[in-house]
């Protein structure tokens, strides 16, 4: 009896990975998120509201762009930056509307 | 110096943890088993192990405490009873699928129907496919072994498994008998410090336990099935180790009594094997051919050599002292794999299972002959009339 694992779907030995990292790129969790937050660099107010609620953290200020990034690989969707959001700067829209939208891709990244 | 000691199961399996030098240990009181803490915290106090003895508030947090110890690179060790067992379920499949090679000593208990404490398998049993090692001993000897045969197979590169290391609470947890304490020396020969591949440490740091996506799941699923099948190699080595420094005779796998002739055969886990050999003896005088395989590994399960030593006998009975309610037979559990192991045999023998040992009740020699009088019925006629017994409990 032999049991093997395709190439393709290897995980590190119990799933034990290098630290520290910025992001696990080997442990990408955003494809089940429906809506994306989408931010209007205009209205925004850089008062850094997203970057502390969100659970991930998948908010980030950019200082040579002076304004707010967004990390697409992490972010499930919750949308709680988009509620608490002082200046109505972030908005909801559904994954289906871009033409990159988690829902559209064959594999899970 | 090695020496002989009257001991308990709780106390050999303490003198187990000590002699297997466990640096961090994690307890919760719940009888049977509690003794075991209760005297590695005497040991702790007095100097005699050099261990963190941490109180858990609960198993759950007992076995999320060794698991952090043993990511840390610590040998650790914890145990439970009953619904103790039960409380920390969550925490065993991620201690296997982690690969954090932590040991738990199970003193069994019956889980609440409510509120009994005497012995049976069911607690650990309903843990048995969770990833970790698992066997159960019949004497306290053997519990003391058992303990350092585990760490060693569970720390051992290829395997990095947590294991459970089983004995029936009250017949074997709190009944003395001699045990043979080794000198340090050959258990440090036998079973070296752990070395975890990749501990938590800021000098090397690694992330533990992530959040992976569902098509990583069965790969990860794979990993421990591919284990498993490199685990029985691992166990014949170190059993073969064992013996070599230790001087015992283990059987990697099975203990056989009286099989070489045996036209009927009991298959049994645990202490009630004791009593089993005895009745084995009478009915021998009696001139029944009877005989008896006990598994010393559940996890594991040692299909080709129960197969093997199966391979000439006409009727077994399987004695339960768990319970799978509404299972395949209605009865317990080892019935379920011990006719799949032998289902592909050419000349397969006759098999069923008696509901015996369940709740605390004594398994008595007159049971066994009543066992054996139902197999030996079977062997005359060539023919299983029913899957189970509830042995001192069948209806007309």
């Amino acid at each position: 009896m032999a049991i093997k694992v395709p190439k393709d779907r290897e995980v590190p030995f119990g799933a034990i990975t290098p630290a520290p990292v910025n992001q696990q790129e080997l442990f990408i969790t955003s494809n089940w998120r429906v809506f994306r937050p989408v931010i209007d660099h205009e209205k925004c107010t850089r008062c850094l509201t997203c970057y502390i609620v969100c659970p991930e953290p998948c908010w980030s200020f950019n200082e040579k762009e002076d304004q707010m990034e967004w990390n697409w690989k992490f972010c499930k969707g919750c949308q709680i930056c988009i509620h608490e959001c002082p200046a109505d700067a972030l908005s909801a829209v559904p994954e289906l509307d871009f033409e990159d939208g988690v829902f559209r891709l064959e594999k899970p990244f | 110096m090695a020496q002989e000691k009257m001991l308990s199961g709780c106390a050999a399996a303490a003198q187990g943890a000590k002699f297997a030098e466990v640096e961090v240990i994690c307890s919760f009181p719940i009888r049977p088993y509690t003794a075991i803490m209760m005297e590695l915290a005497r040991m702790v106090a007095n100097g005699e192990l050099d261990a963190e003895f941490i109180h858990g508030e609960g198993e759950h947090a007992q076995v999320s405490v060794a698991l952090g110890a043993s990511a840390a690179g610590a040998r650790a060790y914890t145990g439970s009873s009953g619904v103790g067992v039960t409380y920390a379920f969550e925490v065993y499949s991620p201690a296997a699928g982690g690969r954090y090679p932590l040991q738990m000593a199970i003193a069994d208990r019956t889980l609440d129907p409510p509120g009994d404490f005497g012995s049976e398998h069911t607690d650990a049993m309903s843990a048995r496919d969770q990833g970790w090692l698992m066997g159960w001993a019949a004497t306290p000897q053997e519990i003391f072994d058992n303990t350092l045969i585990n760490y060693r197979v569970g720390e051992d590169p290829r395997v990095m498994l947590p294991q459970f290391v089983c004995q029936d609470g009250y017949f074997l947890s709190h009944i003395s008998d001699k045990v043979i304490l080794p000198d340090l020396a050959q258990v440090r020969e036998f079973l070296p410090p752990y070395k975890a591949p990749h501990p938590l440490s800021p000098l090397c740091p690694v992330s533990h336990g992530p959040q992976i996506r569902p098509d990583q799941g069965a790969p990860m699923d794979a990993q421990r099935a591919i284990t498993f099948l490199e685990v029985p190699k691992v166990i014949e080595e170190a059993i073969d180790d064992f013996n070599r420094i230790f001087g015992r005779h283990y059987d990697p796998f099975l203990e056989k009594y009286k099989m070489e002739d045996a036209e009927i055969a009991f298959f049994i886990q645990g202490a009630h094997a004791n009593t089993c050999k005895a009745a084995i003896r009478h009915l021998r005088d009696q001139g029944v051919k009877a005989g008896m395989v006990r598994p010393r590994w559940i996890r594991p399960w040692p299909t080709t050599q129960i197969a093997e030593a199966f391979s000439q006998v006409k009727a077994i009975g399987t004695v339960e002292s768990s319970t799978s309610y509404g299972g395949a037979t209605r009865g317990g559990n080892l019935i379920h794999e011990l006719r799949a192991t032998l289902y592909d045999m050419g000349n397969r023998p006759l098999t069923t299972s008696f509901m015996a040992g369940l709740g605390g009740d004594v398994v008595l020699l007159e049971d066994f002959y009543y066992m054996a009088k139902i197999l030996i019925q079977m062997v005359k006629e060539k023919k299983t009339h029913q899957l189970v017994y509830w042995v001192g409990f069948e209806g007309e």
